[in-house]
């Protein structure tokens, strides 16, 4: 777990820790007036797991764990990317982000874009709701069927 | 050289490509499907992409999604192994638009020969021996000049054919009046034109067929040939190199005029030339402008390693060997591993329990499989490929014999118990079988039960 600004809110933290165990989620960030929690399971988050990542190059175990797009799909308002691309979270480099964790969205407006051959490619929030994650930072690669962010539905 | 190479397949071939630019010491980036994640090329890879949904289309025919994992991964050159987009030529041309190497022919010669009647010409007119045809006949007597010329038997077709119709087959002269009229009227029924020309009929043909390497500059060379007749389908189950009915003088001829066909083209990379061998003559089939599953028996009896030439002269190199030092040294056998019933050919998938390749001296398998794994019901049966090398073709087939002995795969069905009993069998011993021969065993094996 890792904590960002002065004082913190214990329970708030176990709160999430919990919603971590309840979805299956490897990280939540959420901000909430100027103060900002990451609570985070450990391992290492990175797209492209190589064989060196899983320590050897033995078969794995068959019971393994899901991976970690799975992880995060268990999540009924996950938003995962339809294609392989890099993410942006802005329409421009000096504009402000589509939305930040907090902001409430309607169904069908742009969460981020993901550049694709040279295209972007707008990504709609599939409902009405709250963004409780967002999962990738501005110029992060993504593969198809990665989460994005994490809509709430309220 | 690249720095990071792209393989856009998945599977043994996958592996294989990703085997070859290890030992070039280039980086890979291997892309998969959500149905994939597990796979051993995925797993095998200095990186991975996830590029779609299991269905090919989806993924591994995604050419957006493969340009995507390019540029996310930094990826400079893309092997496309065999099938899914190894034979697109506006694959080739996307690469290029985004100043990506396809490690491969040019889109021109891919689209080429990927047009069958313009492959056909383009050989005839590069003096590759075609199967010999005529134009419209008009009347009787002037197909029976031309069959006389040809030789029988003759198949007369329908200009507008299709389907199997309009096809009609003359063994001896006294036959061909009747396939001419029969073929007309089928024709005029069928296609409402009643255009029929002749073409030389191949009753027992062999599948032969000759591996070239070629530099792009005018350089190309051929790596002899293999013998694929024995198919079911048009699938080929086993291979091998060279071929047991082709002798000396005719190795050099036809790989001579294969060589010497591909500089005149330009040609670059790997490519194959597929005949049909009948008598002590060829007739072309196709090109295939790829690397084929079979290229393994090539590289057993020639020590060169295809998929790193290809590399190398997909970067810019000249090729690395003269014609004069292409050595063949001894036989090789392929016998392909598919998740199917051994007799019914229904696909197998499901989980792998136990999974045992057989070793030792001149035995190669290419397989990504492993205990453990599941093969997904999405893509090909093929789970891996059996190769044994030794200095003879009697020394391989007891090699061949031993090895089948020692693999294990259990938990699906597999074509291995097919190979096991097709290795005592008297035609397959000494060599003597046409492309007719497994499915016509294969009919007979169903008859006795």
């Amino acid at each position: 777990m890792t904590q960002q600004g002065g004082s913190f809110d214990k329970d708030l933290i176990r709160e999430l820790a919990a919603l971590l165990d309840e979805t299956g989620l490897t990280e939540i960030e959420i901000e909430h007036e100027g103060r900002r929690v990451r609570v985070a399971r450990g391992g290492r988050v990175k797209p492209g797991g190589s064989a060196a990542d899983h320590g050897d190059h033995e078969p794995r175990e068959t019971s393994r764990g899901p991976t970690r797009a799975e992880e995060f799909i268990v999540h009924p308002g996950t938003v995962t990317s339809p294609m392989v691309g890099t993410a942006y979270r802005s329409a421009e480099p000096s504009a402000a982000p589509f939305v930040e964790i907090g902001s409430k969205v309607t169904a069908g407006q742009t969460l981020l874009i993901i550049e694709a051959m040279k295209t972007m490619n707008q990504i709609p929030s599939p409902r009405a709701g709250t963004v409780i994650a967002i999962l990738v930072e501005d110029g992060q690669p993504v593969e198809y069927g990665e989460p994005l962010a994490v809509i709430e539905q309220r | 050289m690249f720095d990071k190479i792209l393989i856009a397949n998945r599977g043994e071939i996958a592996l294989r490509v990703e085997r070859a630019c290890k030992e070039l010491g280039v980086a890979t980036v291997a892309v998969h499907s959500t149905a994939d994640a597990d796979a051993m090329h995925v797993r095998l890879a200095d990186e991975s992409v996830c590029i779609g949904a299991p269905p090919a289309k989806d993924s591994y025919l995604n050419i957006p999604a493969i340009v995507a994992a390019c540029e996310i991964t930094g990826a400079d050159a893309v092997h496309p192994g065999y099938g899914f987009l190894a034979e697109n030529a506006r694959f080739v041309e996307i690469l290029e638009e985004h100043a990506l190497t396809f490690i491969g022919p040019s889109a021109e010669h891919v689209r080429l020969m990927g047009d069958k009647i313009k492959a056909k010409e383009t050989a005839r007119t590069l003096g590759i021996p075609v199967v010999p045809g005529s134009g419209p006949v008009s009347d009787f007597e002037e197909a029976r000049a031309f069959a006389h010329d040809i030789g029988y038997p003759v198949l007369v077709k329908a200009a507008a054919g299709g389907g199997g119709r309009g096809i009609k087959l003359a063994l001896f002269e006294n036959e061909l009046e009747p396939a001419l009229l029969t073929a007309r009227n089928e024709a005029r029924a069928a296609f409402g034109d009643d255009t029929v020309y002749l073409e030389k009929y191949l009753a027992h043909p062999r599948h032969i067929e000759v591996q070239v390497l070629a530099d792009g500059q005018g350089n190309a060379i051929h790596l002899g040939e293999r013998d694929c007749s024995l198919q079911r389908r048009h699938q080929k189950l086993w291979e091998e190199a060279p071929s047991p009915a082709l002798n000396e003088n005719e190795r050099v001829r036809i790989g001579e005029t294969v060589a010497e066909a591909m500089r005149e083209l330009r040609y670059r990379g790997v490519g194959t030339v597929e005949f049909l061998y009948e008598g002590g003559e060829f007739y072309f089939i196709e090109m295939n402008t790829r690397l084929q599953v079979e290229h393994t028996v090539t590289e057993m009896i020639t020590g060169l390693d295809l998929v790193i030439e290809q590399i190398r002269i997909a970067a810019g190199a000249p090729l690395s060997l003269r014609q004069d030092e292409v050595r063949f040294n001894g036989h090789a056998i392929e016998c392909r591993i598919n998740a199917e019933n051994p007799h019914t050919f229904r696909p197998s998938p499901g989980t792998i329990t136990h999974f045992h390749p057989p070793g030792g001296l001149g035995v190669r398998v290419d397989s990504g499989a492993y205990a453990g794994y599941t093969i997904p019901p999405y893509y090909d049966s093929l789970i891996g490929k059996l190769i044994v090398h030794a200095r003879t073709r009697n020394e391989c087939l007891m090699r061949l014999k031993r090895a089948l002995g020692e693999f294990v795969v259990d938990g699906i069905e597999t074509t291995i118990p097919l190979f096991k009993s097709l290795i005592s069998e008297p035609d397959i011993v000494d060599g003597n079988y046409d492309i007719h021969w497994l499915e016509s065993h294969l009919a007979d094996q169903g008859t006795r039960g």
